[in-house]
């Protein structure tokens, strides 16, 4: 199930970005795949004391303590159980840390054309917390590009 | 390159402080510490040239030059405190250009005040300082000088040379070196010779057969080729230098020896040694010698001689007659009071043995080329001669060489002779060493306690499991022993910040050391340096009294006293400081932290230890005045954290009016801690061993609750409060029920309690890891929690900071 994809840094290809989308509910949100390290399943996820909601605690992965973080607790959705559908994206920032987020479900690697996507409003009501970088109409369907280091900053 | 440079020379630089501390308790100066000091700044000399750091290299060069007088001629030191000072400001001054070194934007400083200051020294070591002539070789001439005067010793010394107006007029030398691979050295060098020799009154060279003489280019190539001249009419010294400079392939020219106009711009105060012989056969001779003492005497002060008694003892002529008169003088003027020795009746001649060395740096740094080496032979300092005087120098001359090229070969076997054994790493490697051992030992449990391998016999697995179990721990130790350094190399320091503060306070302190062998991790030696000499600048400040008539009355010992011990006591390293000074009163500690605002409860309900413990909070500081050392209340709240951040702890005692402590506890290492794993629900904490006192099930009467409901433990007739981590950090256990869990007896710091838990897993070792930065946004250290770490199983420890804890609740 470990989907590697360390060995394709590059965000930008020839074609446009590449990104990895995932689903929460029925929404589908897109991470550029520059910053996922990796994809793993949800093991048991140590908790810390002392920590705002939406990081769950601490996982092992290979000797390294990585936060993990609840992408729906941190939308304010409601949690649901985790099933075998559930997966940790484990994300890479330029600074070497590691942080893991809580998804539903992983979808697929699509490429967004330059043509494709558009700026996310900049309103004080819509998108006020700003975790949405950018819209892609992609296929007919239309998706939300997050932006990974708002979303692991208050 | 650079790195080493710095760490190099820092060593070295601590190395000096180290060697002065213990001469100038000592007052005196072994040979071998001499050879040490010289050895020192030799090197530290050539590594800054090296470096192209010219003013640190010249500053070294300098203090070397002034212990090879120290060395050679053993002067009589008469102000040692002078000496000090001016060594423990230049090693001050190298400390904090290295400094600078380091920082982005690099400028050096300029010491030409420093270099001036240590050669006016040197030249009152000396005596008289060195003859200026030597005083401009730099010290890779050194080596290269003594072949150089056995050559020289052969020449002829300048015979009767035209009167010139200056007077006590010498030749200036010069080396001159070619650029390598040249080739036909002899031949270049004669192009040199040939080009200044219209501008030159005398010219003569070393080696002298380089017309003919192929083999000379060797020589040339090794110890440089010498050119000695004197300016002709119309040219000058310097016109004469850059004709040399500019001929082809030379690479480059350096005076070593300046004429007689360098001395004259000698700076004042400096001693001038001039040996006088007087007509053949004119008879008294000492009483001669007198007038021109007398004379001598007229024109300038500090006039001394040799033979002494020549007023009263007419044999003194005979000595005169033989040896010469000697006269040493001081005096800005030195040309002019040679003019008066020349005017005096029946002076045939006069020689300068030692003219001050002049101010210019770049002509100054006295660099112990051979001749002044020889202390017996003061004459042979190959010194601007005048007149038809030489047979006896010149013959002594031919003499000095010898016991300067017995101890070149010396300094080189000294160098030479230890078999390195050591080897200096980068403190990264070993970090990251560390944590491999750390993932090894982590991976060796997952390896044995692998949850596939329960319920099977494995008789062999276990064997070898058992093996690799006593290796890892091995490597293990192995790897902390490296990173361990004795606890001496901050001690020292110490003495220094003492020895200034005595000077500056006025206080007479000694510091002791006790079991500085102890050996503490290099990453936390580095953050105790701030913390150590912060404390022990308090402890001279504040802790001894400011008048001995105090102490005395006390009836204390005048001289004060200032401990530093450091031994090992449960997997801590504990670090006391002492002062018998006039301790901490707590009456007025309180007072003061009313005023501040910072107590928290009525006054009355503070214990002593608890009162004195208040020094260490943000904004306190008794001392109403704040000094140069301390006293601007950012001190010991500073030290504080800065303790705690290593992990360790602080604490005061003091009895008024005998002294106060600080103890310092901090832990062997950084990073791998012995722990206790207790499980409160699904969550595993980890307890470092060394603060659990017991563990234990709670019998109903233990239990004890105040008035408010809080529960108490009462063990061995003593009450501890209960913290239930559970609550602590909101947690589900297994059981609230606290005659079903376990308790366990923690303590640190002097301060005790209890803490709940579902129960205890075991003992393991754990390797502390900082939280994630993410966590370490919501500060959640101060909940009590130092770190994390990861299991055998793989499974996640939280670390918890007993003291926190217990200070918290």
């Amino acid at each position: 199930m470990a989907e590697n994809t360390t060995a394709s840094r590059s965000a930008y290809t020839a074609d446009g970005i590449e990104i990895l989308f995932f689903n929460i509910g029925e929404i589908s949100y897109g991470i550029e795949i520059k910053y996922v390290n990796e994809i793993i399943n949800i093991e048991q996820i140590t908790i810390v004391p002392k920590i705002p909601d939406y990081i769950k605690g601490v996982i092992n992965i290979r000797g390294k303590v990585v936060p993990i973080i609840s992408v729906r607790n941190r939308f304010g959705m409601e949690e649901i159980p985790y099933d075998d559908r559930t997966c940790i994206i484990v994300l890479q920032f330029d600074d070497g840390d590691q942080v893991g987020i809580i998804v539903d479900r992983v979808q697929e690697v699509l490429i967004a054309k330059p043509g494709d996507i558009s700026k996310a409003p900049d309103s004080k009501n819509v998108n006020a917390n700003r975790y949405i970088k950018s819209i892609i109409e992609i296929e007919g369907d239309i998706k939300l590009l997050l932006d990974c280091d708002k979303l692991i900053t208050d | 390159m650079a790195d080493m440079y710095v760490f190099e020379t820092t060593s070295l630089l601590e190395q000096l402080d180290q060697i002065l501390m213990k001469t100038e308790n000592e007052s005196s100066f072994a040979e071998e510490d001499i050879n040490e000091i010289f050895r020192t700044m030799h090197t530290i000399k050539g590594s800054s040239a090296m470096m192209g750091l010219e003013n640190m290299s010249k500053l070294a060069h300098a203090i070397e030059d002034m212990f090879y007088i120290i060395r050679e001629d053993h002067p009589v030191i008469t102000s040692m405190e002078t000496l000090y000072d001016i060594i423990f400001s230049a090693s001050d001054l190298l400390k904090a250009e290295i400094e600078n070194l380091q920082e982005d934007e690099y400028t050096p400083t300029d010491f030409t005040e420093q270099m001036n200051k240590i050669e006016d020294f040197a030249a009152v070591l000396k005596g008289a300082p060195p003859a200026s002539g030597e005083a401009a070789a730099p010290a890779e001439a050194a080596p290269a000088a003594p072949a150089a005067e056995t050559a020289g010793a052969a020449a002829p010394a300048p015979a009767a040379a035209p009167a010139q107006p200056v007077s006590a007029s010498g030749l200036t030398t010069v080396k001159v070196f070619f650029e390598d691979d040249c080739k036909m050295e002899n031949l270049r060098a004669l192009l040199v010779i040939n080009r200044i020799s219209e501008s030159c009154a005398e010219l003569e060279y070393i080696p002298e057969d380089i017309e003919n003489n192929g083999d000379t280019a060797q020589t040339i190539i090794k110890d440089g080729f010498l050119v000695k001249f004197r300016p002709a009419q119309g040219a000058s010294t310097d016109s004469i230098m850059e004709t040399i400079r500019t001929t082809a392939n030379v690479k480059n020219c350096e005076v070593i020896e300046r004429g007689s106009e360098a001395a004259a711009g000698a700076p004042s105060g400096n001693v001038t040694t001039v040996r006088v012989h007087f007509d053949d056969d004119c008879k008294m001779e000492n009483l001669r010698a007198l007038l021109v003492v007398n004379n001598v005497r007229d024109v300038c002060e500090d006039v001394t001689f040799e033979p002494a008694d020549i007023e009263d003892n007419a044999d003194t002529s005979k000595i005169i007659v033989e040896e010469g008169f000697v006269v040493r003088f001081k005096s800005d003027k030195p040309q002019m009071v040679l003019q008066v020795i020349e005017g005096t009746p029946s002076v045939k001649s006069y020689v300068v043995e030692e003219a001050p060395a002049p101010a210019a740096p770049a002509a100054a740094p006295a660099a112990a080329p051979a001749p002044a080496a020889a202390p017996a032979a003061p004459a042979q300092a190959a010194a601007p001669e005048k007149k038809a005087e030489a047979p006896k120098p010149a013959a002594k001359k031919a003499e000095a060489p010898k016991p300067a090229a017995e101890s070149a070969p010396a300094a080189a076997a000294a160098k030479g002779g230890v078999k390195q054994s050591l080897i200096s790493v980068n403190l990264n490697k070993l970090d990251v060493l560390l944590d491999l051992v750390g993932e090894i030992v982590i991976t060796e449990a997952m390896v044995t306690s692998n949850p596939d391998l329960k319920g099977l016999r494995l008789d062999n697995f276990q064997k070898s499991a058992r093996q690799l179990r006593k290796l890892n721990s091995e490597l293990q130790d192995a790897v902390m022993s490296m990173r361990m350094v004795p606890i001496s190399g901050a001690f020292n320091k110490m003495t220094r910040i003492v020895r200034d503060m005595k000077v500056k306070l006025g206080k007479d302190v000694e510091l002791i050391f006790e079991g500085e062998e102890t050996e503490v991790d290099k990453s936390i030696i580095d953050q105790l340096n701030d913390p150590l000499m912060h404390m022990v600048r308090n402890s001279m400040d504040h802790g001894i009294e400011e008048n001995v008539e105090d102490r005395i009355a006390a009836g204390k010992s005048p001289k004060g006293k200032i401990t530093l011990s450091a031994y090992n006591a449960s997997g801590e390293v504990i670090i006391v400081i002492a002062d018998d000074g006039q301790g901490i009163d707590p009456e007025k500690v309180l007072a003061k932290a009313e005023r501040n605002g910072i107590l928290t409860k009525p006054a009355s309900e503070y214990s002593e230890k608890e009162i004195l413990n208040m020094i260490m909070l943000p904004g306190f500081s008794t001392n109403e005045q704040v000094t140069e050392y301390s006293g601007r209340g950012v001190g010991m709240d500073v030290v504080k954290k800065n303790i705690e951040k290593i992990g360790g702890s602080v604490s005061v005692d003091s009895k008024f009016g005998q002294g106060s402590s600080f103890i310092i506890k901090i832990p062997l290492s950084l990073s791998i801690v012995d722990g206790m794993e207790i499980s409160v629900g699904s969550s595993i904490f980890t307890i470092p061993i060394n603060s659990i006192r017991q563990s234990f099930k709670v019998q109903p009467n233990q239990l004890v609750k105040d008035t408010t409901g809080k529960e108490m433990i009462m063990v061995y007739g003593e009450c501890y409060p209960l913290i239930r981590l559970y609550q602590l950090y909101d947690l589900n256990p297994n059981t609230e029920d606290v005659f079903d869990g376990i308790v366990i007896l923690v303590e640190t710091d002097g301060k005790s309690a209890c803490i709940f838990a579902d129960e205890l897993i075991g003992e393991q070792q754990v390797v502390l890891k900082p939280f994630p930065s993410l966590l370490g946004n919501y500060n959640i250290k101060q909940y009590g929690m130092s770190g994390c770490s990861i299991l055998g199983d793989g499974s996640i420890t939280i670390i918890i900071d007993v003291s926190k804890i217990i200070s918290d609740f």
